[in-house]
């Protein structure tokens, strides 16, 4: 236990929340399996969310998440501190598995769609099958956005549009496109500070 | 650059969510290093995307993590059994021995990259010194050209003014004759001894008691001297100006005269007299009667 240095200190029960950035960082570099253990713990919900947001089925959703946070632990040397948060990178990831597999041959159209409505009632009809830390919280956050914000949000988190795709198909000035996107997160970051 | 135009753009949240080409996601790395706002727009919209994701995390099975974990278990063995190259990824929780070597290499990992960029910094700063000159060099040359370019356009400048003074004036002049009723009084040189070839034109409106001279032929004098017109009537000779002998060919205007039986020109030393020295009369001419 000695030998393992500082990282499986840290990774005492009693401070696993204190766990850095770059303390996580490092030990993911290093391969550390008690680091790749607390990055699961503290963010498989969340990036699987990502995924399934976009992807219905709850097997497909976890075969990519299975593989996307495989890609993210052998992966971690191409992430760079310059780039971003560390979950900035991790969600991205986990996004382009779920729009690759949504854009793959064997995926069937029947499972692709999903929508906010769909996603904040399925929270609540659902609420035992799939477990959501704060179902409530998210659907009063996703009412607060107005028609055309809802509008970006669900296609670009709920259908794994890109903005340039939206811009395409539904004919909307690329800048407009971007500066909804922008005020759709900015009232999400509003609101989330205050639920 | 305008900071404020470029975090509303929207380009930062397509940024987060990896969204733009690989040539915009350097140029946001770069000016979130150089301005601080950018930087902090950027975490804001990061810890927004993050907590959002993590109000509507959504666990996945239990499953899913062992399934994970013995994916990465068998990845691992894999390595190992390949041998060396997959042991310098896992570190400290090895034994010494082979920890040593993990060490061994790390100086050479990080000296090459020094290296490397120490050679394309040397380089960079030699061609950046070479544009420095070359721009610097070009500067003053064209900095010079453009002062020669500003004198010249004054020089310009000047002596457009200076003809326009000469149009008007001209103007002025052939409008004056025109409109008024002038009579040409010749003054020769020919009666006198002092030049004999001197010819001096008067140009008299007796109406309006206007009078001009025109020199046509008249010596240079010394610079203590002046040439004086002097209007003869019946009170004696007065002096009504000084002629400019190198103004040749074109109107000089001289005092108001209404009555005068001749005109002359005299040599009066500088400023002229208030009578005229005789001795010195140059030219003279008589109004036809």
């Amino acid at each position: 236990m000695q030998e393992l240095g500082g990282i499986s200190n840290v990774l005492e029960p009693t401070k696993l929340n204190l766990l850095e950035e770059d303390q996580l960082i490092s030990g993911l570099r290093a391969q550390d399996r008690k680091t790749i253990e607390y990055l699961y713990d503290k963010y498989s919900a969340a990036l699987f969310a990502v995924i399934s947001r976009i992807i219905t089925d709850k097997d497909i959703a976890e075969e990519v998440f299975h593989d996307a946070f495989i890609k993210i632990t052998r992966k971690i040397d191409s992430y760079s501190e310059e780039k971003g948060r560390l979950y900035t990178w991790m969600a991205n990831i986990c996004r382009n598995a779920a729009i690759d597999k949504t854009r793959s041959k064997e995926f069937s159209k029947s499972s692709k769609t999903n929508t906010i409505d769909e996603y904040v009632y399925g929270i609540e009809s659902e609420s035992g099958t799939q477990e959501i830390v704060d179902g409530i919280g998210v659907r009063d956050l996703l009412h607060r956005l107005n028609e055309e914000q809802k509008f970006v949000i669900d296609c670009i988190y709920f259908k794994g549009y890109t903005h340039s795709e939206i811009a395409e198909e539904f004919d909307i000035p690329l800048g407009t496109v971007k500066s909804r996107i922008r005020s759709a997160v900015s009232v999400l970051k509003k609101n989330l500070e205050r639920i | 650059m305008d900071i404020q135009a470029y975090i509303s753009s929207g380009k930062l949240e397509l940024y987060v969510l990896g969204e733009l080409s690989e040539r915009e996601r350097e140029e946001v790395v770069r000016l979130a290093k150089r301005y601080p706002e950018i930087k902090e727009e950027l975490v804001q919209i990061e810890l927004a995307m993050e907590a959002f994701d993590q109000k509507a995390a959504v666990k996945p099975s239990l499953s899913v993590k062992n399934r994970i974990f013995d994916t990465l278990d068998a990845v691992e063995k894999e390595e190992k059994s390949q041998g060396t190259k997959a042991k310098q990824v896992i570190p400290p929780t090895m034994e010494m021995p082979q920890a040593a070597p993990v060490s061994a290499e790390t100086p050479v990992v990080k000296l090459q990259p020094w290296k490397a960029y120490a050679a394309a910094a040397s380089l960079v700063a030699v061609v950046a010194s070479v544009f420095a000159i070359y721009f610097a060099t070009q500067y003053y040359d064209v900095e010079n050209r453009f002062t020669a370019l500003l004198q010249e356009q004054s020089v310009l400048a000047e002596s457009a003014e200076q003809y326009k003074v000469n149009f008007e004036e001209t103007s002025t002049q052939l409008e004056t004759l025109l409109a008024g009723n002038f009579s040409r009084i010749p003054m020769k040189g020919e009666p006198f001894e002092i030049q004999k070839e001197a010819q001096v034109d008067v140009w008299w409106d007796a109406e309006r008691e206007q009078v001009f001279i025109s020199v046509n032929q008249l010596a240079a004098l010394d610079a203590e001297q002046d040439y004086q017109l002097w209007a003869i009537g019946d009170d004696g000779p007065v002096g009504i100006g000084l002629v400019n002998a190198e103004q040749k060919f074109s109107l000089q205007q001289m005092n108001a005269v209404a009555q005068a039986g001749a005109f002359a020109i005299t040599i009066e030393p500088k400023g002229g007299s208030a009578s005229p020295t005789l001795e010195n009369l140059v030219v003279i001419g008589q109004p036809a009667a």
